[in-house]
């Protein structure tokens, strides 16, 4: 499916995508609990 | 009574996750056959970069634009929420910019030979970052809302003749560019697609971003109202 040396490349690209993805989320999160305080 | 969170926009967030998932799956796995828009000849691999530094210039592009727009809205509306969301598309849309320039910087070295090759693009997208540079310098050296709101909204509105100027025009001025003239190259199909796919899934995640930007912004404002009564 991917050519040599580039599975781990593609591996780090997807941690980083679903780690960015995940915070974007925790902030989406945290922002709609302050709406519901106010 | 709290607002649910709405399904519907959670599931798009996730289908977006899924989007760019299989974005960097396609990337990684696309075939370069020979002669790829004419640059794979030094490193096939590294060229792969074309997936994501494309788009992530077209979407630092279409963030300016959406600045001006809703600079455009606070000057005829004059509603400070309009203020804020330009304000965070510029400050997101730089973000993809320094991106852009920093993956371009590191495709020309292996392409090209050095990091820095005074390409009209290089320059374009460097006074770019100036120029909305400039613009959150702008709002930082004024306190007063209103006078900070209308005069950036103003600064941002040139965004409308300034952002095509350096991305689209002033790359064609010169004829000594190393990039590839658009429309003069080619490009298989297939990779043509992966970056098209890019490129929506990246604005997608500047309008995802921009939207969370604002609402951190507009917190921001309410607090200081509450801290500075008379204040919004």
């Amino acid at each position: 499916m991917f050519d040599d040396g580039i599975l781990w490349l593609a591996a780090v690209n997807l941690i980083l995508w679903t780690g960015l993805f995940l915070y974007l989320l925790a902030i989406e999160r945290r922002l709609h609990d302050k709406d519901d305080d106010r | 009574m709290p607002a649910r969170r709405s399904p519907l926009a959670l599931a798009s967030r996730w289908l977006l996750w899924l989007w760019m998932a299989g974005v960097i799956v396609a990337a990684f796995r696309a075939p370069l056959a020979a002669g790829f828009a004419g640059l794979d000849a030094a490193s096939p691999q590294t060229s792969r970069i074309v997936f994501f530094h494309v788009p992530i210039a077209i979407t630092s592009f279409v963030a300016f634009m959406v600045a001006a727009v809703w600079s455009g809205i606070y000057l005829w509306r004059r509603r400070p929420n309009a203020d804020r969301a330009a304000a965070a598309a510029v400050e997101i849309g730089l973000v993809f910019c320094v991106l852009a320039i920093v993956t371009g910087a590191l495709w020309a070295e292996v392409q090209w030979g050095a990091f820095w090759n005074w390409d009209p693009r290089q320059v374009s997208i460097a006074i770019a970052i100036l120029f909305y540079g400039a613009y959150l310098n702008l709002r930082g050296a004024l306190d007063d809302e209103e006078t900070r709101a209308r005069l950036s909204a103003a600064y941002a509105v040139l965004g409308f003749v300034v952002a095509p100027f350096l991305f689209f025009i002033m790359p064609r001025l010169f004829d000594m560019s190393l990039h590839p003239t658009p429309g003069t190259s080619r490009m298989e199909p297939a990779i043509g697609m992966v970056v098209l796919a890019s490129t929506a899934g990246f604005v997608a995640l500047f309008f995802w971003m921009q939207g969370l930007r604002r609402r951190i912004l507009t917190l921001a404002a309410q607090r200081r109202a509450i801290e500075i009564p008379g204040e919004i």
